[in-house]
């Protein structure tokens, strides 16, 4: 029996149908197992003999709780944080006479970590609860302060002042909807557009290609950068600022599936089930939907999930060269936190070098290392998810 | 000869790419509104380039004129023409070189280039050297890196050095570039004991892989060489080390080169990851064919199975992969020059975006980047097909 050799799954009907037996040789309706979900659990097996790929399941869990949890608790004082730099005689805990920061501060706050600030100058206060958070950051030597994960400046841009901990609990849910948004988004475009290239072919074929590959010859960040840039201006809410981002990676992350679905597609059209389906009558769209796409879905799945991951670093290197989602604004986004503590970093070394002569400086480690490390382990564990789900998908990798 | 006409059918089928890519930039810059426009082309006029003026202004009876400044801009740029012939115009202005000019003023030009107003071709021909010779760098970087441990971790598949290539490549892929350029930065500086240093009474943070070339107050001279132009620009070619060779001087060769060691490998770091992957699939292919096993049966030594039969022949996909990630390469340019202050057109773009957006070189650097990857993909194309004929051939 050659071809049940093929398929020695046990969850599978491994009987060889033959002619009119058919229906013969099938188990009873009900107890038939739907493929699709029997596929699906022989997939969940091999993934969960991966190591790595559990490792990576199990930590994007945990950032989706997150996500979901934060996304529940609603918005925390959003788009205003409650921790702003404010400047102005402190006049003790829980009074309100302070004046929000209009750059007559300087980056270095110079005073005493335990006592009151001399005036003029700057320190952090929680709006809603004054007495919670005591002016003792001492940027001068760059304590984290009171809270959690420490705390990242941003002076010399809008005066921002964010709580790391806040910003990765309230960016978990705009990391992930604007990475799976813009992912899911771009693959659905590739989908249709490549398995209609790849299924029509002649001149839809050519055309789609070539627009194609004129967008797959821009770098992609170069081409987020510019259309941000040039549309930027235009833009001003928070939502269509949002969206504008997810625009312009979609732009960017559409052809890239298109080229993976029409290759794949190419191939699945020449199989004998889809040749079957066609000489049973089926036209195109049933043929197209029924079996093309959902056979060439598994490496769009795995690019996608891999794609997934680099989200949060591209809008990391936007915010970075300079493009902010919500200028002046404190917005969480875990890229662009990351982004934000490297930028400011040479220059707080050097201010730091400069006014403390006399005492040594620490290093602000955790502006760099908490938003850093979030960003990095999202984009690992995607990647060690996609390299699990790669091998279980595929069965010549199995081995 | 048939690899010429192949090359001929190569450059072809490029024409329609780059008037695509032309047309995208054409739509974005059809966005910005018609005062950024005729600021990024003339630099800024007395009277602004708003529609209208207040009449005082140009001594004339009335309360609102028509501004001289806008309506001669507008008709100049062809503003007033139907869509597709500004199309037209601009495909003409960018074949032929004419990219606009710099914003006069903008911060990109205040601080790279002394804040004059000149075309921004020229600007780019003065920081692409700097770039293609990091470029040069990083791509050695990384084909030094990626072939061998390629070939090793798929002729030792599973064991330690495959794992801890695969966690390399993983990490490569995972780890923003700004993030370990910023780390391998403060390594180095550390490492070398200076943070950073006064001269002339400017302190340069990180002073010793900061820039392009030493702070001019630091160098022996006090000044860099006559032969590195006003701009930083060099002579003869134009190429930053290359030139302190041909004028011998080897302590600003070492400089150079020394400042481009760090960023290479923070993008040799980032890219090496795919390439590896693709390099040890096709190695491992390779290793199941006919041909490797009919050398091992006739005794040739192993090593040699894998170097000669196996690795040159998954050579090939190498190459193609290499094309393919050159684009997601050369875009992370402007990231790491920017971290390390490196002359180039990537620092070019990231100093024209914030805080005022300086248009003419946006797009500029924008189009230059696109040309340089496409003229990328037509090399690896020609090789490819020169190291495996039946590309070329069938």
């Amino acid at each position: 029996m050659p071809s049940a050799s093929a398929n020695s799954d046990p969850t599978l009907p491994s009987g060889k149908p033959t002619g009119s037996t058919v229906s013969a040789a099938l188990p009873p309706k009900g107890r038939r197992p739907n493929p699709r979900i029997a596929q699906l659990k022989r997939t969940w097996y091999f993934l969960s003999r991966n190591n790595l790929a559990l490792v990576g399941l199990a930590i994007l869990i945990f950032f989706g709780v997150v996500a979901v949890s934060s996304f529940v608790a609603g918005p925390h004082g959003f788009p205003d944080d409650h921790l702003v730099l404010y400047c102005g005689s402190y006049a003790g805990p829980g009074t309100q006479t302070y004046v929000p920061l209009s750059g007559s501060c300087n980056l270095i706050c110079t005073y005493p970590s335990n006592g009151p600030p001399p005036s003029p100058n700057c320190y952090a206060v929680d709006q809603y609860n004054p007495g919670n958070v005591p002016p003792t950051l001492n940027l001068a030597h760059f304590s984290g302060g009171p809270l959690p994960l420490g705390s990242l400046t941003i002076v010399s841009d809008g005066n921002l002042f964010y709580s790391i901990y806040d910003g990765f609990v309230e960016g978990a849910q705009w990391s992930l909807a604007i990475s799976v948004s813009i992912v899911v988004t771009g693959a659905l475009i590739g989908l249709l557009l490549g398995s209609m290239a790849g299924y029509l072919g002649g001149l839809v074929d050519e055309l789609i290609m070539r627009v194609t590959d004129i967008f797959l010859s821009i770098p992609a960040l170069l081409l987020v950068l510019v259309t941000l840039a040039a549309l930027g201006p235009s833009f001003s809410t928070l939502p269509q600022r949002v969206g504008l981002l997810v625009g312009a990676f979609i732009i960017v992350w559409w052809p890239s599936y298109t080229r993976i679905v029409r290759g794949q597609v190419l191939v699945t059209r020449e199989q004998k089930y889809v040749e079957a389906s066609r000489a049973s009558g089926a036209r195109a769209p049933r043929i197209v939907l029924k079996h093309i796409v959902p056979n060439s879905l598994y490496p769009v799945f795995v690019q996608l999930s891999l794609d997934v991951g680099s989200i949060p670093l591209l809008v990391g290197g936007i915010a970075f060269l300079g493009y902010h989602i919500f200028p002046t604004l404190y917005f969480p986004e875990w890229g662009q936190m990351s982004a934000l503590a490297v930028g400011i970093l040479p220059g707080e070394l050097t201010a730091c070098q400069i006014a403390s002569t006399t005492s040594p400086c620490a290093f602000p480690w955790w502006q760099l290392l908490f938003p850093g490390l979030i960003v990095f382990l999202f984009a690992i564990s995607v990647n060690f998810l996609s390299d699990g789900l790669r091998d279980a998908f595929d069965p010549r990798l199995r081995r | 000869m048939r690899m010429w006409i192949y090359i001929i059918r190569r450059l072809l089928l490029l024409l329609p790419v780059i008037i695509g890519v032309m047309t995208i930039t054409f739509v974005l810059v059809s966005t910005l509104s018609v005062d950024t426009k005729l600021n990024a082309y003339y630099g800024p006029s007395k009277f602004g380039y708003a529609p209208t003026v207040s009449c005082s202004q140009l001594g004339l009876p009335g309360t609102n004129c028509t501004n001289p400044a806008y309506a001669r801009g507008v008709k100049a740029l062809g503003l007033d023409q139907p869509i597709y012939i500004q199309w037209l115009q601009y495909m003409k202005n960018s074949l032929t070189l004419n990219w606009g000019s710099t914003e006069h003023g903008s911060y990109a030009s205040t601080n790279l280039i002394g804040g004059s107003t000149i075309p921004v071709t020229t600007v780019l021909s003065y920081f692409l050297p700097y770039t293609l010779e990091l470029a040069a760098l990083s791509l050695l970087l990384i084909l030094a890196l990626a072939i061998p441990l390629g070939n090793y971790s798929a002729v030792y598949r599973n064991r330690p050095l495959d794992q801890a290539t695969r966690v390399l490549s993983f990490s490569g892929f995972a780890l923003p570039g700004f993030l370990l350029a910023i780390l391998l930065l403060l390594g180095a500086t550390v490492l070398a004991g200076q943070f950073a240093q006064v001269c002339n009474g400017q302190s340069t943070p990180f002073f010793e892989f900061y820039g392009s070339w030493p702070p001019s107050g630091c160098l022996p001279g006090g000044q860099l060489p006559s032969w590195v132009g006003s701009f930083g620009q060099t002579s003869p070619t134009g190429f930053p080390t290359v030139d302190a060779i041909i004028h011998q001087n080897w302590f600003l060769a070492w400089e150079s080169v020394k400042r481009q060691i760090l960023p290479a490998v923070t993008i040799a770091y980032g890219s090496v990851a795919g390439i590896l992957r693709f390099v040890r699939n096709s190695m491992l292919e390779v290793m199941n064919l006919d041909f490797i096993r009919t050398a091992r049966s006739k005794g040739v030594p192993e090593s040699v199975v894998v170097s000669k039969h196996a690795g040159r022949n998954s050579l090939n996909v190498t190459i193609t992969v290499l094309g393919l990630t050159f684009a997601g390469f050369i875009g992370g340019f402007a990231i790491i020059e920017l971290v390390f202050h490196l002359r180039g057109i990537g620092l070019l773009l990231a100093y024209s975006i914030l805080p005022s957006p300086d248009f003419g070189l946006i797009f500029g650097t924008t189009l230059l980047f696109t040309i340089i990857v496409v003229a990328a993909n037509i090399i690896v194309d020609i090789l490819y097909a020169y190291l495996d004929p039946r590309v070329r051939l069938g």
